[in-house]
């Protein structure tokens, strides 16, 4: 068991070192295009971050005053009651502590802010849904209304900006789940190449191993254990790229002003590591396929 | 040991290479092959090992029809079949013991099995003090007894040897066939692929001769023709 393990390490390694420049091409496209999955993944994140608030179809927050009485929170739930059916379809209170988990979200980029707020500073909100009908005119109408409530501190439409924001976040997920599919494609193939021209390198040695006795799966295996070991280099460049775009994006995100909204596009709830789990394992799923896959395939040889 | 019934196999409808060929081998036979180039010598070898399949027939090597042997089990086949060939076959970036440690890695044989094992097969085949050399820096002769060491290390039952004499001056030839008698005599069947009159001539061993695909003779104690 000994000698056939030492004898697979030593195997791959001498396969390394004759393909250094194939193997090379083949971990830097594995780790561009996982890094690519990586960041797609946490710009995806960094949307649902930014429009937490505003899932399920709100289309207006309205923000009761801090340390509101209940019988202020309500008369404005009675108010909003009135509209249900005609011009609100629904409504969702989020108290104290549901207002601070969001902002842990939505100011997750601006930590001195946050840090600022607690139980006694934070308003609380109604999040509305209008109903299909409801126009641009009629929602304005009805925030005139709201914010003319007592102990309504303010109200916000999502208006065009989270449109916007929402179209942006469709339009680079789509594009960037093309692309890194089809750069993983293209590391898949490159690994596919790197073992064949592996396994065309050394024809002679398969060829006396299968006239001595030695299983198809001992052939393999080094060739494999190469596929996957190139697959988990390309994952680990990525990985370290990945952290280090994302520990500089939450840095910079500090100096933008709260108003630009980007605030939310961060990943700080440790989302960047479960990524960078998906990213080695699916580097090394990749690299062993495409290994596993050449091995197969050209060992009659 | 060996037994072929009524083997055919063609390359394509016009390339027979063996047709309804039957012979016994027993244990411990030494069997030389002869007949022309395109005979179906090498075929015939190749269908012993499982490198290739007839289309009609039946194989039988140490009790079991290998055709329809499942290829799961053909390593374990070739672990008791050792296979000798006229460009040897070594792997250059190998010494010589590596070379023929090579064959009893592959299959898993632990080291200390191969360090007590590989240099007796060396002594036995004239080459012990070469170990540390690469197959560049030995003479043809030597090479070819590189690659029987590699066939016999794990003793197998039968040993198919493909012209070994073939890139070999005569003297060196000899000496590679007096290695194979010794082999013969420790009761591996040996089965030899030839074009040398001479070495068949003087061996006087059973001798089967191939023409275009058909056994044309089989003789004991023959002579090449």
């Amino acid at each position: 068991m000994l000698s056939r393990l030492t004898y697979t390490l030593r195997e791959t390694w001498a396969s390394f070192q004759r393909n250094v420049t194939l193997t090379a091409a083949a971990i830097i496209t594995a780790a561009v295009s996982l890094l690519i999955f990586g960041l797609t993944l946490l710009i995806q994140h960094g949307f649902d971050n930014l429009l937490k608030r505003w899932e399920g179809g709100v289309e207006m927050l309205v923000f009761v005053v801090p340390q509101a009485e209940q019988d202020t929170i309500d008369y404005v739930a009675g108010v909003l009651d009135q509209q249900r059916g005609t011009a609100i379809e629904r409504y969702e209170y989020c108290d104290v502590q549901c207002s601070l988990d969001e902002a842990r979200v939505v100011l997750a980029g601006d930590p001195t802010t946050l840090n600022l707020l607690n139980e006694n500073n934070i308003p609380t909100l109604f999040k509305v849904v209008p109903t299909e009908a409801a126009e641009v005119d009629v929602l304005r109408g009805l925030r005139d209304t709201y914010a003319s409530l007592p102990q309504v501190e303010t109200v916000v439409l999502a208006e065009d900006q989270i449109d916007l924001i929402a179209r942006l976040q469709g339009f680079v997920s789509t594009y960037t789940t093309g692309l890194w599919i089809a750069l993983m494609f293209a590391s898949g193939l490159l690994i596919w190449n790197t073992i064949r021209t592996a396994m065309f390198a050394r024809r002679r040695e398969i060829e006396v191993m299968k006239l001595v006795g030695a299983t198809d799966w001992f052939i393999r295996i080094p060739f494999m254990l190469e596929g996957l070991i190139q697959g988990l280099l390309g994952g680990v460049i990525a990985v370290g790229s990945l952290q280090f775009i994302n520990w500089r994006w939450t840095q910079g995100v500090q100096d933008f002003p709260e108003s630009s909204g980007m605030t939310a596009l961060v990943v700080t709830d440790g989302y960047n590591w479960t990524v960078s789990f998906f990213i080695l394992a699916f580097g090394a799923l990749v690299g062993m396929i495409g290994s596993g896959i050449a091995a197969s395939k050209f060992l009659d040889v | 040991m060996i037994r072929l019934e009524n083997v055919t196999k063609n390359y394509s409808a016009e390339v027979v290479a063996l047709n309804d060929a039957s012979f016994d081998i027993a244990k411990g036979e030494f069997v030389f092959l002869v007949g022309p180039s395109g005979s179906g010598k090498s075929t015939l070898l190749r269908l012993l090992n499982r490198q290739e399949r007839p289309q009609r027939g039946a194989v039988w090597v140490a009790g079991r029809n290998i055709i329809d042997m499942p290829p799961s089990r053909v390593p374990h086949l070739r672990r008791n079949i050792g296979n000798i060939f006229q460009d040897y076959k070594l792997l250059l970036n190998k010494t010589v013991f590596e070379n023929v440690a090579f064959a009893q890695e592959v299959i898993g044989k632990p080291k200390h099995v191969i360090r007590q094992q590989v240099p007796a097969v060396l002594d036995l085949v004239g080459l012990a003090g070469k170990e540390e050399r690469f197959p560049h820096q030995l003479s043809g002769g030597e090479q070819q007894r590189v690659s029987v060491a590699r066939a016999f290390v794990n003793r197998p039952l039968i040993l198919l040897a493909d012209e070994p004499t073939g890139n070999l001056d005569p003297g060196t030839g000899e000496g590679i066939m007096r290695l194979l008698d010794r082999i013969n005599k420790t009761g591996t069947t040996v089965v030899m692929a030839t074009h040398d009159q001479r070495i068949v001539n003087t061996m006087r061993k059973r001798v089967i001769q191939l023409d275009r695909g058909v056994i044309v003779r089989d003789q004991a104690r023959g002579v090449y023709e």
